[in-house]
């Protein structure tokens, strides 16, 4: 039914675009040529312009943000939200009857859709005039997934900014580990299993040793079932990779896969993972962590801002911060270890071909991107304070007050400063940057080559991917359950990549290696 | 606490005893399945934050705080939406009320020339409902995206309640309407002063129906409105349990040392209940009566 509706919309936008390109006499801004190398001013008065953008928590209107962004930039906006739910639809259904916006801000498979249908306009010679820095802040790999295949840019991308990031890691009660002799954090596969051993001879069935994973409620989530910072430990790093002859491949069929499930297999059969693993979520992990029911818990970012405060409140456990360790990304036995940057790109900024105001709405983007510092972290003295070593450190609670949402406002970044400047963003709260300091920065600054590069980081919405894959990791995820829960042997992987072939996986891949050749120009 | 006569002041058979006590049994469980759910939410919204993300809050608030209902009351757009629900509400069922009486009066009059045609037309457009795609059209074209009127208009007559209302008009005795006449009554002073007043049980009805269809409606506020402005209370609290990421960005970041995210989501759960429950038992009885009605006219 869905997908029928969809279609339906698809012929309606079909329809529109080609009755928007009958009508005689409409000019098209970008399709006037320049060759200026420097932002051009836009003279006369700045109209308002109508903004659409992902579903978020707060009124984007009312928020302070709004004002500040008004004053710097000059033009008000009338901010608009797609709903949590139905997003894609309630898009097409937007755009396919004509909507007045002049900046709508989607997401990568959204972009694809829209540019598919036709249904945006050309932002290179945009680009050109009003928009030089936003040419030159963005990398050329990103403007080559907001590309058309005419090579015209069709988007403006905002990557991830911090690519070198461990995002998944586990939080770890020191105070039971060194009350059970473990004073150092394990780094390797072979210390964490000799670790978590330890610890269930000491305290036997008392506490959950190790629980996990941090797996969202959401259905339509992307969970790792074993968590991220394990499988680094086997070089396995995504669900598709790309071996050194250019093969791509699943994480099933990696030399690795049978030896991480029985290292899994071992740590479930020993008792040293939590009974509930496999119906283990977020809030539950929260729960067992926070109440000092588990030692090992999987989390991130996000986790820790939720535990942290609980186990070293007077209220909860009333743990020390140093009572708290972060196990980051593991090795494994060979010393080798492979994480996957976070390097994707999360919006894309458009402009739809029924958009009055495209020169304005660059210029708007232009600007903000020029105030970046000043928009998204605030005012030296005021909001932050730069460290001896030229790190940002916000200034709280003011930061947050009037710098918090920014994230929601932002369309385009200087990429390489942004990346400076966003580390700062995770300091708003000291539970959060506890363990980015302890993970993230200590490998950074220790062993920064475990970071891998995501070869399918700008990969657009293929066909076969966006109809296979989630069903796929999904029946892998349980296949995953299985075989750690014992119910299925590693003698069944045979016939589980069989069905996995025949289910879309071989369609996939093919599509992804035709993409990866043509984007690496291979 | 059982019955010990039926009816009839026969004593009960020992079977019917048990019957009875089995009964009694099944109705509450099925009471307590509905009831311990709203109250572990309710203990959640006034737990603290280190209780309920540790899990220990059941069906009891543990050290008990107000600071989640203070949160959700000033830092988010809870009442706006709360304001905007009630809009639609009251007014949605006003406009629907008089739409669908001034509609249904005059379809149940068989003097009323093509009055079968035009039955038949609502009966085709009852079974055949014309697609979102072209509802939304209608909607953008009309140009009142993302107001009021497009959360009530497309939504202001539902032919059933229009039939409900129409039968119950066929129902009423003709004479007190051309005694009315004789005296000299215009149509509409029959309709509002005679007809009406003797059709409180259906319009009450009628109009609960309506209240609760605005008061429910989600997917009319997902499709025709963008702006936070115009949120109801059920797109808010849907965005609230979608964005828990943010919310607990905005919480580190603020001075919620006290509030957590599951609290939150407890507390406007908890809050959005309160109109309900409130209204609840003085529409009951309307709510029962809709039930038979429809079951036999419609």
């Amino acid at each position: 039914m869905k997908k029928i509706f969809v279609l339906f919309l698809a012929i309606l936008m079909i329809v529109s675009s080609l009755a928007g390109c009958g009508q005689s006499g409409t000019s098209n801004p970008s399709d006037t040529s320049t060759a200026s190398g420097s932002t051009k001013a836009l003279d006369g008065q700045k109209p308002e312009l109508k903004y659409l953008g992902y579903n978020v928590s707060f009124d984007p209107n009312t928020d302070p943000l709004a004002a500040v962004y008004q004053e710097k930039t000059g033009y008000k906006v009338n901010y608009n939200v797609l709903p949590a739910e139905n997003a894609d639809e309630k898009l097409l259904m937007e755009v396919a009857s004509g909507a007045d916006y002049d900046v709508v801000q989607v997401g990568v498979s959204q972009f694809q859709t829209l540019l598919s249908q036709g249904a945006l306009m050309p932002l290179t010679d945009l680009l050109n005039q009003y928009g030089q820095d936003v040419l030159k802040g963005v990398t050329p790999d990103s403007w080559k997934a907001c590309s058309g295949s005419d090579g015209k840019i069709y988007g403006i991308p905002y990557k991830y900014p911090y690519p070198t990031e461990v995002v998944t890691f586990m939080v770890a009660r020191m105070d039971l580990m060194k009350a059970a002799g473990i004073n150092e954090i394990p780094t390797t596969i072979d210390e964490f299993y000799n670790t978590l051993v330890t610890l269930k001879k000491f305290y036997g069935d008392k506490y959950i040793i190790f629980t996990g994973p941090f797996r969202a409620a959401s259905e339509a989530s992307v969970n790792w079932d074993i968590p991220q910072n394990i499988t680094s430990a086997f070089g396995i790093y995504n669900d598709w990779m790309v071996d050194e002859n250019g093969k791509v491949y699943y994480m099933t069929e990696h030399e690795n896969f049978p030896k991480m499930i029985e290292f899994m297999q071992k740590l479930s059969n020993e008792g040293l993972i939590d009974r509930d693993w496999a119906v283990n979520n977020t809030t539950t992990v929260n729960e067992k962590l926070s109440a000092g029911k588990a030692i090992i818990a999987a989390s991130n970012r996000v986790g820790v801002a939720v535990t942290t405060p609980i186990m070293t409140g007077k209220d909860g456990l009333g743990l020390k911060n140093e009572d708290i360790g972060y196990i980051g990304a593991l090795a494994g036995s060979d010393g080798s270890c492979k994480y996957m940057k976070t390097e994707a790109i999360n919006q894309v900024t458009c402009i739809l071909k029924s958009s009055k105001n495209a020169e304005h709405a660059v210029n708007w983007i232009n600007i903000k991107q020029q105030n970046q510092l000043y928009l998204n972290i605030g005012v030296e003295g005021t909001h932050f304070t730069y460290d001896t070593d030229g790190s940002i450190k916000p200034i709280n609670p003011i930061f947050a007050e009037e710098r918090g949402n920014s994230y929601w406002y932002l369309n385009s970044t200087d990429e390489a400063e942004f990346a400076k400047q966003w580390p700062s963003r995770v300091r708003k709260s000291d539970a959060m940057w506890a363990a980015f300091d302890a993970v993230t920065n200590k490998t950074n600054k220790e062993n920064p080559g475990i970071f891998v590069d995501n070869t399918f980081a700008f990969m657009p919405s293929l066909e076969n991917y966006s109809k296979y894959n989630q069903s796929l990791f999904k029946s892998t995820s349980d296949f995953i359950l299985q075989l750690i829960g014992g119910t299925k042997k590693i003698d069944s992987l045979k016939t589980f990549q069989s069905d996995w072939a025949n289910g879309g996986g071989e369609k996939i891949r093919t599509e992804m290696k035709t993409w990866y050749d043509e984007f690496y120009g291979k | 606490m059982f019955m010990k006569k039926n009816e009839t002041g026969i004593p009960l058979e020992a079977s019917e005893k048990v019957m009875i006590v089995i009964s009694y049994i099944i109705m509450s469980i099925l009471a307590l399945c509905a009831i311990l759910p709203i109250l572990h939410v309710l203990s959640k919204s006034f737990s603290s934050a280190s209780a309920v993300t540790s899990g220990s809050v059941l069906f009891w608030p543990v050290d008990i705080q107000f600071e989640t209902m203070k949160y959700v009351l000033r830092e988010t757009t809870f009442l706006h939406a709360l304001k905007n629900t009630l809009i639609v509400t009251f007014f949605g069922t006003i406009i629907s009320m008089v739409v669908t009486i001034t509609t249904a009066y005059p379809l149940s009059k068989p003097s009323f020339k093509g009055r079968k045609v035009f039955i038949m037309l609502y009966i085709i457009s009852m079974v055949f409902f014309g697609g979102i795609v072209p509802a939304y059209m209608v909607v953008r074209t009309l140009g009142i995206m993302d107001t009021f009127a497009a959360l009530i208009l497309p939504f202001f007559i539902v032919h059933f309640n229009m039939f409900i209302v129409k039968n119950y008009f066929e129902g009423l005795p003709e004479s007190i309407e051309e005694s009315a006449k004789i005296d000299g009554a215009s149509d509409i002073r029959i309709l509002v002063s005679i007809v009406c007043p003797m059709s409180t049980p259906v319009l009450a009805t009628v109009a609960m129906l309506y209240a609760v269809n605005y008061w429910n409606n989600y997917f009319h506020a997902v499709m025709y409105t963008n702006s936070t402005a115009m949120q109801t209370l059920q797109l808010f609290t849907y965005n609230t349990i979608s964005n828990t990421q943010t919310i607990v960005e905005r919480l580190v970041a603020g001075n919620y040392a006290n509030v957590s995210i599951d609290g939150i989501i407890a507390a406007v759960v908890v809050l959005s209940l309160i109109p309900i429950v409130a209204l609840y038992p003085l529409v009951q009885r309307y709510m029962v009566q809709g039930i038979t009605i429809g079951s036999v006219k419609g």
